[in-house]
């Protein structure tokens, strides 16, 4: 969403924004424009929900606007509030170490949190997520040094908290942890990868009605998520109730060494999945 | 080559269309009947189209009511909290509704706990300040059993201008702008069973 962002350098705002102001100045600073994605009158109310969700999750750290640093992409409309797709792309991908993803009204806001190692390529991501109302969403990215970066975006979505995952619980269930992995874009050796990821799993939030039994499902999501390429790690991820069932994610590495690229899942209710991938032939 | 894929394209369209059409009056399912009393199945799913004693409203019909300060009541599911859901994340559920509604979460639930349904009658006899005829304008979510009979109750009771609104907030955020509420302070501190 194209609002008015201010940018200092470095240097500068070190100087003029010291730490300890931190977070308090989201509501005064410029910040406030990109923070509030909806100019109408709730555009203070939501300024002042995320001011509440930064402290939560980022303390008293500051959060830079930026336009450079990490984009964020999502329909202003979602077909279908219960997985709707995101993407983020941080074109100075060098600089990133991990991203995290808030979907404001969410009950559950941080949705996402990736950390990036040494096998990563950290240009983009993309995943699905759950959307319980009509809510401002924020990328927020985290450089090697430290410093934290956010952008915003508003997205028309609604219900995906509740939506029935299945007919049933056991439908919804079954093949649970398996997993699939679709390179998508390959390069030569020594080039970044693309890869996505599919898991199996109903990623249950304990707001799902059983549409049988009329009980609520009890939840079982996953909150875990590591894959590596062989003994380097692309990414970790912790995750919780706002993935979407069947969690769905295209990330892209940098393949070195003979692999496997290998998948770790746990979830909430103790259940742990691993699976090795090896590459097609033609992308070593 | 340009015409067959602008033909492919508009076939496609028209396809998608006809798709989801169907998939909009499978949703829908076209006639659900009134229960004779109040609903006791689940909570989310197709509801009918009318409800005795009451007057269906869109958005339009709720403006035009609002100089007459109707009593906006929102009915609609307060967040649940995972059970063992870890500490050190953040659970901050909010509720956007009409601003100014009052939010009694759970109050068209059936059957409801005999002192709750006191309860709800006596917070209603209040915000009506005993005006059987105010006008009382009762939502929740789109597919929501709580509205209706939320809707019922009033109506049963002898409430004599009672508004259910089926697109409830989904249907309000649409076109207007919400305001977080939080529940009704009397109906949440008394003790659910």
């Amino acid at each position: 969403m194209g609002v008015g962002r201010s940018y200092y350098d470095k240097e500068e705002r070190v100087k003029i924004l010291p730490l300890a102001l931190g977070v308090a100045l989201i509501g005064a600073s410029p910040a406030h424009k990109v923070l509030a994605a909806d100019s109408d009158a709730t555009g203070d109310e939501r300024a002042a929900r995320w001011k509440t969700l930064a402290e939560s999750v980022f303390g008293d750290r500051k959060i830079e606007p930026t336009e450079t640093l990490i984009k964020l992409d999502a329909p202003q409309r979602a077909q279908d509030a219960a997985l709707m797709p995101v993407t983020l792309t941080m074109p100075q991908k060098h600089k990133i170490k991990s991203v995290y993803l808030v979907i404001d009204d969410n009950p559950s806001p941080l949705a996402a949190h990736f950390t990036f190692g040494p096998a990563a390529d950290p240009g983009s991501l993309q995943l699905r997520v759950r959307v319980d109302t009509y809510t401002n969403v924020h990328a927020v990215a985290e450089t090697g040094d430290g410093e934290l970066f956010g952008t915003v975006v508003f997205v028309k979505a609604s219900g995906g908290c509740s939506a029935p995952v299945a007919a049933t619980d056991e439908e919804a269930t079954k093949g649970m942890g398996e997993m699939r992995m679709k390179f998508t874009d390959g390069a030569a050796a020594g080039k970044a990868v693309q890869a996505t990821l599919m898991i199996r799993h109903p990623n249950f939030n304990g707001m799902q009605m059983n549409q049988l039994t009329r009980n609520y499902t009890p939840p079982r999501y996953i909150d875990k998520l590591s894959v590596s390429y062989g003994d380097s790690k692309i990414f970790d991820l912790e995750a919780d109730i706002s993935l979407s069932t069947d969690p769905v994610i295209t990330f892209s590495f940098v393949p070195d060494g003979k692999g496997p690229l290998k998948v770790v899942v746990s979830d909430s209710m103790n259940g742990r999945w691993q699976q090795n991938f090896d590459m097609p032939e033609t992308m070593n | 080559m340009c015409a067959l894929i602008e033909r492919a394209a508009k076939a496609a369209i028209i396809l998608t269309t006809a798709l989801l059409a169907a998939v909009a009056n499978a949703g829908s399912a076209g006639d659900v009947a009134e229960p004779q009393g109040l609903w006791i199945g689940g909570m989310h799913g197709p509801t009918p189209k009318m409800l005795s004693g009451a007057v269906v409203v869109d958005l339009a019909a709720i403006e035009a009511l609002m100089a007459e300060k109707p009593l906006l009541l929102d009915v609609g599911p307060v967040a649940r909290k995972p059970e063992n859901f870890p500490s050190d994340r953040p659970w901050q559920p909010i509720h956007r509704s009409i601003p100014n509604a009052i939010w009694m979460p759970g109050a068209g639930a059936a059957p409801l706990d005999a002192g709750r349904e006191e309860l709800f009658y006596r917070r209603i006899e209040e915000l009506t300040q005993g005006d059987k005829a105010k006008p009382i304008v009762v939502f929740c979510r789109p597919d929501c059993w709580a509205g209706w009979n939320a809707g019922k109750r009033l109506v049963t009771k002898g409430y004599t201008s009672v508004r259910w609104f089926p697109a409830g907030t989904d249907g309000w955020q649409d076109e207007r702008e919400t305001a977080e509420v939080k529940p009704d302070a009397e109906w949440i501190a008394a003790p659910t069973k």
